[in-house]
């Protein structure tokens, strides 16, 4: 394959117009920025396998350790649980918890960014309303040291175990648009 | 640990702990832990009283 070499300005953005579109135009950013492309756009998805212990009252980060992808290894499946990624940008980032035996009190589910809260989403807990807990975010991240983690909480007044089904307990995050 | 400090603090109610009081596990195998005590009138309970 052979190179496109566009001779001009060292600043500024380079434009290409397709000769034959009226409006459609491509901006590539200036010298220095980065063209987003599939290719560098991290994305990953986890989830936890076996059971986790959630104590009542207490906020408790889930440990989703298994990947089911993970295109630029950002995300640390063995030790914090974590999504660090090192591209800057903005992320749409989504949890999903399954508290299925609890059926009493209050289960919600966090996005924490740097170790605090960034969004939440919560229900009541019954017997007939079993929880699929959700949530999602778009979180801009630095691309150096920001993280992303989800935690979940209850108050059922007891302690209760959360599944490790992949199809309910997700960790994914996408780069929507870069910084 | 809700357990003990509620055993120390009685009139301590489920909201308190989603609003002053966060109590916070980050799964790395260190436990429960006070992460956030503001509560108005009770002082932070000390790690002899959570023994």
């Amino acid at each position: 394959m052979g190179n496109l070499v566009l001779n001009g300005a060292t600043s500024g953005a380079t434009t290409i117009t397709p000769t034959d579109a009226v409006t459609v135009t491509t901006t590539f950013p200036s010298l220095g920025g980065t063209v987003m492309v599939s290719g560098n756009m991290p994305a990953f998805s986890a989830y936890g396998s076996g059971t986790q212990t959630i104590s009542n009252g207490v906020y408790t980060k889930v440990a989703f350790n298994t990947k089911l992808f993970d295109t630029n290894t950002n995300y640390d499946a063995t030790t914090n649980y974590r999504f660090t990624p090192t591209v800057a940008g903005y992320y749409q980032v989504n949890g999903t918890c399954y508290f299925g035996t609890v059926t009493t009190g209050l289960g919600i589910i966090l996005i924490y960014k740097n170790g605090s809260y960034y969004s939440l989403n919560g229900t009541s807990l019954t017997a007939t309303n079993q929880a699929y807990l959700t949530v999602s975010g778009l979180v801009y991240c630095n691309g150096s040291t920001d993280y992303i983690e989800i935690y979940v909480y209850q108050n059922s007044g007891t302690t209760v175990s959360i599944g490790s089904q992949n199809n309910s307990q997700q960790f994914s995050g996408v780069l929507v648009r870069s910084a | 640990m809700y357990d003990k400090i509620m055993a120390l603090y009685p009139s301590l109610t489920q909201q308190d702990f989603l609003t002053v009081i966060t109590l916070q596990n980050d799964s790395d195998g260190k436990g429960d832990y006070i992460a956030k005590w503001e509560h108005p009138t009770l002082a932070k309970p000390t790690e002899d009283e959570l023994k």
